[in-house]
């Protein structure tokens, strides 16, 4: 059974406007910086928020439609929560049976079933004791056991990872991977984290504003991406413009020619290791695309070092630091900036 | 060596005025003073022979069920009332909130009388309960235990409303996402998460009770093994026999301490804290 989230909802200021579908074993991931609706997408889903238009469906239920809405008890979503959000009074075995108590299940099967989850998660040992007494990787699993333990129809996750320290978070991002993997239902996963999405999705919706910005597979994102924030969340230098015959004529300033042939309001897209930097205007150049500008900063990133510079446009580049030091680039240098045509990609602006 | 010099310095400097250590002084002895003189002016060697003649085991029996029964009756009514003031955003629970503080700053002795307007024979819920059932209801020992928990009831209320307001509510949405009903959210994950603070306000509402004295003494009467408590009974015994009552008061004082001392640390603590 397939989710399905269409619609729109107003929280004073702020709307969200989301179409989102999740099929079966598929684990669609909801991107965007902070304020941008993911929780509340989120929320909608599980109930917890009811749509002022539009539908939220499982399958062929309908759980929220005009005039209909159905409680998130009802819904059988399972949902972890950033802050894992256990029963701080009950032993983690007991936190993790609440789903199946609820649903009316006795006491000692309902035991049984959390324990067997709680093995899953490589927790068996911890069923006696109290959240307090769990570390925080700890309790996320406990939050995934519970949540998984009563066979949801669709499993909501938000940010589950973000509340833990980087060792941890590397444990339970390849864990949760695998737990994701043996999930049959529909999953949403809610992050602010490109590396989470990219590693546990299988496709990306990215929401900015409350509104989809894009969407498609971690490669359709990270080749085409549609707007600054996606170019940054995936590291390229994003333009706007307009193309007529492969040469473009870009918003703001500059020219840039691309391999693409293509007219119209265009995109453009350049990786950062594709610029070569000059400390003179490069004579008798391969690279049809020459830009004067200034450096602004130098900053390491891995084994490389991104410098950004300022001319008509921003850019960022790419170069080795060996490159740094031979050609003496410090922010307030002068510098030309080449990159080939073939290396400038242009897709139609939505 | 260097931490109590650094200690003297700061005396020194900016301690507090020496003006200030008589008055506190005489207040400490202030308060302590008449427990102390209670003490020592108890007749410890006739306290037996006290306790027999002066009605003290059937009153002390008394005010242990009255109050107990007062608290339970708070509780039943009064959890319900603080989690709706805490939770339910609706016009008028502010007016809610100052009817429920009303016995608190009404001196009990009006309580009394105003139980009466209510629940006496020509009272308000009184008349009709008069002309349908033939009952009445002061001067018996229900009227003892009603007025206990007028004027207790809002300890347990102002606690336990408090805890309310400040638990997590997210929690309870997860509990919902597991398919809990509100029902079953409320008893298996709000109330578990607000205990400490309905433990203590319940002790607070029960040591009120069980001092209980104005309110009872009107709308209960002071009739002896039937609505006489020990609170009631210390009056009657200090109009006739002055000397004994200090005797009698030890029981109250000691369930007090007892109260005191037990839950200081467990519960009282932590609903403060929390």
């Amino acid at each position: 059974m397939s989710l399905t989230i269409e619609g729109a909802v107003r929280l004073g200021e702020f709307e969200l406007d989301i179409a989102v579908r999740a099929e079966p074993g598929e684990v669609v991931a909801v991107l965007g910086p902070n304020g941008a609706g993911k929780t509340t997408a989120l929320r909608v889903a599980a109930g917890l928020l009811s749509l002022d238009s539009g539908r939220v469906q499982i399958g062929e239920d309908v759980l929220d439609a005009p005039g209909v809405y159905v409680p998130p008890q009802q819904r059988r979503v399972g949902v972890v929560f950033q802050d894992h959000r256990l029963f701080p009074h009950l032993r983690v075995v007991d936190n993790v049976a609440f789903g199946l108590r609820s649903r009316g299940v006795r006491a000692a099967p309902a035991r049984a079933a959390a324990r067997e989850w709680l093995a899953r998660v490589g927790l068996a040992d911890l069923a006696g004791r109290r959240p307090a007494q769990l570390s925080g990787g700890q309790a996320q699993r406990v939050a995934l056991a519970r949540a998984l333990a009563s066979q949801p129809a669709a499993l909501l996750l938000d940010e589950p990872l973000a509340a833990l320290d980087v060792q941890t978070r590397a444990e339970i991002q390849g864990e949760l991977r695998q737990h994701l993997a043996d999930y049959d239902g529909p999953t949403l996963l809610v992050t602010h984290d490109p590396i989470e999405a990219l590693l546990l999705a299988s496709r990306i919706v990215v929401l900015e504003g409350g509104r989809v910005a894009q969407e498609g597979t971690a490669a359709q994102i990270a080749g085409f991406p549609r707007t600054p924030y996606v170019a940054r969340l995936v590291g390229v230098n994003l333009y706007t413009g307009t193309a007529l015959h492969g040469v473009v004529e870009l918003d703001g300033g500059g020219v840039l020619v691309a391999s693409d042939v293509i007219d119209g309001r265009v995109l453009v897209a350049l990786r950062p290791s594709a610029f070569t930097v000059h400390t003179e205007l490069p004579a008798h150049s391969s690279a049809r695309n020459v830009w004067a500008c200034r450096v602004t900063s130098l900053a390491p990133l891995g084994d490389r070092i991104r410098l950004t510079a300022q001319g008509d446009q921003s850019v960022l580049v790419d170069l080795t630091p060996l490159a740094v030091a031979e050609l003496e680039l410090a922010p307030g240098r002068d510098v030309w900036l080449a990159a080939k045509a073939t290396d400038v990609t242009a897709y139609p602006s939505p | 060596m260097t931490r109590s010099r650094a200690r003297a310095r700061r005396a020194a400097g900016t301690g507090a005025p020496l003006l200030a250590i008589p008055p506190a002084l005489i207040g400490v002895a202030f308060l302590l003073l008449p427990t102390l003189a209670l003490l020592v002016r108890t007749r410890w060697s006739d306290l037996r022979q006290i306790y027999s003649s002066r009605e003290v085991w059937p009153a002390l029996r008394l005010s242990l069920e009255s109050s107990i029964e007062a608290t339970i009756i708070s509780l039943i009514l009064g959890v319900p009332l603080a989690w709706m003031l805490a939770r339910v955003r609706a016009p008028g629970m502010g007016v809610v909130r100052a009817i429920v503080t009303i016995p608190l700053v009404l001196p009990p002795v009006i309580g009394g009388v105003a139980l009466f307007q209510a629940f006496g024979r020509n009272g308000l819920l009184g008349h009709p309960i008069h002309s349908v059932f033939g009952q009445d209801l002061p001067f018996t020992y229900p009227a003892i235990v009603v007025a206990q928990a007028f004027v207790a009831m809002p300890f347990l209320v102002i606690t336990v409303e408090g805890a309310f307001r400040i638990s997590d509510q997210d929690v309870e949405e997860a509990a919902a996402t597991l398919g809990a009903s509100r029902t079953r959210i409320f008893t298996h994950v709000t109330i578990p998460l607000v205990l400490p603070a309905i433990v203590a306000g319940s002790v607070l509402c029960w040591a009120r009770a069980l001092g209980e004295f104005g309110a009872t003494l009107l709308f209960g009467g002071n009739v002896t093994g039937i609505t006489q408590t020990l609170p009631t009974d210390v009056l009657t015994v200090f109009q006739t026999h002055p000397e004994d009552a200090p005797a009698l008061s030890l029981p109250l004082m000691a369930v007090a301490l007892i109260v005191l001392v037990a839950l200081r640390d467990k519960w009282l603590r932590s609903a403060a804290s929390s």
